[in-house]
């Protein structure tokens, strides 16, 4: 229920205005340590992440909001840097290394800044000899004649070269949302000719009548399909499945709560198996990529599908001991007949030939982003999607994942998020307790946030812990990349954590202490396997 | 269970039938908020006062024969306000003829037809079968229904909603 002002609940009002107050709060106590578009950035940031936690307005409201305020404050072409210009000057030399430099130059730590190239500076020391209102005599021995000496130390372009603002609305058709785009296409074409439903009878089929085969069945079907639709369309679908199935079962019947927990659990942990199975992969992905890690749709299946299966087997395991079948047999009756028209056949032919060259994009090279369009074209072209299909796409969802691309961009090309990272002592981190940390720490906020949000939050940190340097050796972009995308799809302690959990607590079949019981084993256990998988197998599937 | 701000409207004019009535749904209340009138005319202010409060009525059950005017005619008129346009209508009665009812379905775009004596189940039936059209048509965020209404159509409507993750 909506009440109160702006219809804001107290603690959406309260996120409102603490994410205003966050987006003024750097340029009114400036960071001595953080260039002017950091500050801006940083605003930007802590509005974004205020407004993503509380909700005032919607997530991917929020997103399309971060990209206008990039757009309008750090783009070259904003009002903010439009026509702008770092103001230099030449020093002059006077004699043998005594230069004649504006005073204003001068830093109060004694150095001048000269700028190197645009967004980059160095910083040279001076010892000031004397001076005299403008200008100042200094002596130095790394001053030049060619030296741009930058009269005005405190500007805005001081170590910020301003991106064109295309870059940051560019990132709707980032290749990584094209991709995505030709995955919501391919799966509201299923939707709209029941694929995913005759899929889900032909696959089932095999797991035969016994209890704990078919809630194998129904979990490794998810996961399956989760890995090509959305965890929440995949689970909305299957819980039309398992409905007729507790209805056979005795009302005290314990059986029924695993059965419920399988698809939201199964859902989420599919998601994981390819690039477009959930957002979060998408963030970092494009984070990655952004950064020259280019990870194809083979590549991540190869690094993502073995954790995956693992974690389906042991939520299988651990579904079955929890709540053990009091039966020994149920009837699946799955109702349906596959479509024949010739657009479902032309779907079928589609989906099946996307499919195929998603998973074979290391053997014959088109990037996947290229291979999405075919769905994208071929269903349109092929009437299979008409205009209200088209309109009836997740747009927001497009948005959200554009909104965290174009933070991410905002975040390092300010240097905003070496920044942040600055304060900690990564240093004396190992390999083992980063891994650690960042699959605890996304796990942990996954749970209660979005989980793309959450890898939008943490990709920069991940980005500019390589970037800095401050780790050496031990660092790994790719695997931390992979350890946060991971992490982020196995929160699912809480019914808001992830979509498909809300709908499987919205049946009332389950009780909020089994998902949260469930949740956190499967939290826990995500950990260490995803820190084993870090340390034996991802340093060789990825070298 | 949240109580929504989709109300049903019962209108009869018998206290026990009524009483029977609101006792067989007595399950759906908690979510769905039960009126009563006795009386064309106390329908018409309990409509007000509700439009008027921003609730939104999901079902109106209306008996034929009422004191001064008829169900038929009254659900035709209902139906001319355009805030009544997606209620589900149900007409509740023994006495209603052929010729009635046709109006009613053709004028009113009744829903369906429940003739006394009716039992629990099917009134139950037929309740939570609307009621489950009225919020997939209606409502932005249908999970809250699943627990009370028909939660294989919900979900149904959930995947043909090309709803994603976030």
């Amino acid at each position: 229920m909506k009440s109160g002002f702006l219809g804001l609940t107290p603690i959406q009002l309260t996120g409102l205005i603490l994410g205003i107050a966050g987006l003024f709060l750097p340029l009114l106590l400036p960071i001595a340590t953080l260039s002017t578009a950091g500050q801006i950035g940083l605003g930007i940031f802590i509005m974004a992440a205020i407004f993503w936690m509380f909700e005032p307005i919607p997530i991917y409201a929020t997103s399309m909001l971060v990209i206008f305020l990039q757009v309008l404050m750090l783009s070259a072409q904003g009002p903010v840097y439009m026509d702008s210009e770092l103001p230099v000057s030449n020093p002059v030399e006077l004699r043998e290394q005594n230069w004649q430099i504006p005073t204003e130059a001068l830093r109060d730590d004694g150095t001048v800044l000269v700028s190197v190239e645009p967004g980059e500076t160095q910083t040279v020391s001076v010892q000031v000899l004397d001076r005299n209102g403008q200008h100042a005599i200094v002596q130095s021995e790394e001053l030049t004649t060619g030296h741009n000496i930058v009269t005005n130390p405190d500007h805005r372009l001081v170590n910020y070269q301003p991106n064109s603002y295309t870059d940051y609305i560019g990132t709707l058709a980032n290749p990584i949302i094209i991709l995505f785009l030709g995955g919501f296409m391919l799966a509201e074409a299923s939707v709209k000719y029941n694929l995913d439903k005759n899929l889900t009878r032909y696959l089932l089929g095999p797991f035969g009548t016994r209890p704990r085969f078919i809630v194998l069945g129904l979990m490794l079907v998810t996961a399956v399909l989760s890995a090509f639709m959305s965890n929440t369309a995949t689970a909305a679908m299957m819980v039309t499945v398992i409905l007729p199935i507790i209805a056979q079962l005795e009302p005290e019947d314990r059986f029924k709560f695993g059965l419920a927990l399988a698809i939201p659990i199964a859902a989420n942990i599919g998601g994981i198996t390819t690039p477009i199975g959930t957002p979060p992969n998408a963030i970092v992905i494009a984070a990655l990529t952004e950064y020259g890690i280019d990870i194809s749709f083979t590549d991540w299946i190869i690094i993502a599908a073995p954790l995956v299966l693992v974690m389906l087997v042991f939520s299988w395991w651990l579904l079955l001991t929890l709540f053990p079948p009091g039966s020994n047999r149920f009837d699946l009756k799955l109702e349906g007949k596959l479509n024949l028209s010739a657009k479902a056949i032309g779907l079928y032919v589609i989906f099946g030939v996307t499919v195929l060259l998603w998973i074979t994009e290391n053997q014959h090279g088109i990037p996947s982003s290229m291979v999405a369009f075919l769905p994208v074209a071929a269903l349109v072209t092929g009437r299979i999607l008409n205009k209200n299909d088209i309109r009836k796409l997740p747009w927001d969802v497009l948005w959200l994942m554009a909104g965290g691309i174009s933070l991410g961009i905002g975040m390092s090309q300010t240097g905003l998020a070496e920044w942040m990272i600055s304060g900690l002592d990564w240093g004396a981190m190992g390999y083992i307790t980063l891994v650690l940390a960042f699959s605890i720490v996304a796990i942990a906020m996954s749970n209660f946030l979005s989980n793309t949000v959450t890898a939008t939050l943490l990709m920069p940190m991940v980005i500019s812990l390589q970037v800095s340097g401050v780790m050496g050796e031990s660092f790994n972009l790719l695997i931390t990349g992979i350890v946060v995308a991971v992490a982020c799809s196995l929160a699912m302690v809480l019914p808001i954590s992830t979509p498909p959990n809300a709908i499987a607590m919205s049946t009332g079949i389950i009780r909020t202490k089994d998902m949260a019981k469930m949740g956190i084993i499967v939290g826990v256990t995500g950990v260490l396997v995803i820190l084993a998988y870090a340390v034996f197998y991802w340093p060789i599937v990825t070298s | 269970m949240e109580t929504s701000d989709i109300y049903i409207l019962c209108i009869e004019d018998e206290q026990e039938v009524l009483d029977a009535v609101v006792r067989d749904l007595e399950k759906l209340e908690e979510q769905f908020p039960i009126e009563t009138a006795i009386s064309a005319e106390e329908a018409r202010d309990v409509i007000n006062k509700l439009m008027n409060e921003g609730k939104k009525i999901g079902l109106i059950l209306c008996d034929h024969i009422l004191p001064g005017e008829n169900g038929v005619d009254l659900l035709i008129e209902l139906h001319q306000n355009e805030k009544l346009h997606a209620s589900k209508k149900v007409l509740l009665t023994g006495q209603a003829g052929l010729e009635d009812t046709v109006k009613a379905l053709n004028k009113a775009r009744l829903h369906h037809y429940i003739a006394k004596p009716w039992t629990k189940e099917d009134l139950n039936q037929v309740v939570i079968d609307l009621l489950t059209d009225y919020v997939i048509d209606q409502e932005e965020d249908i999970l809250p229904f699943m627990r009370t209404l028909d939660a294989n159509k919900l979900s149904e409507s959930i995947r043909r909603r090309s709803v994603s993750d976030e």
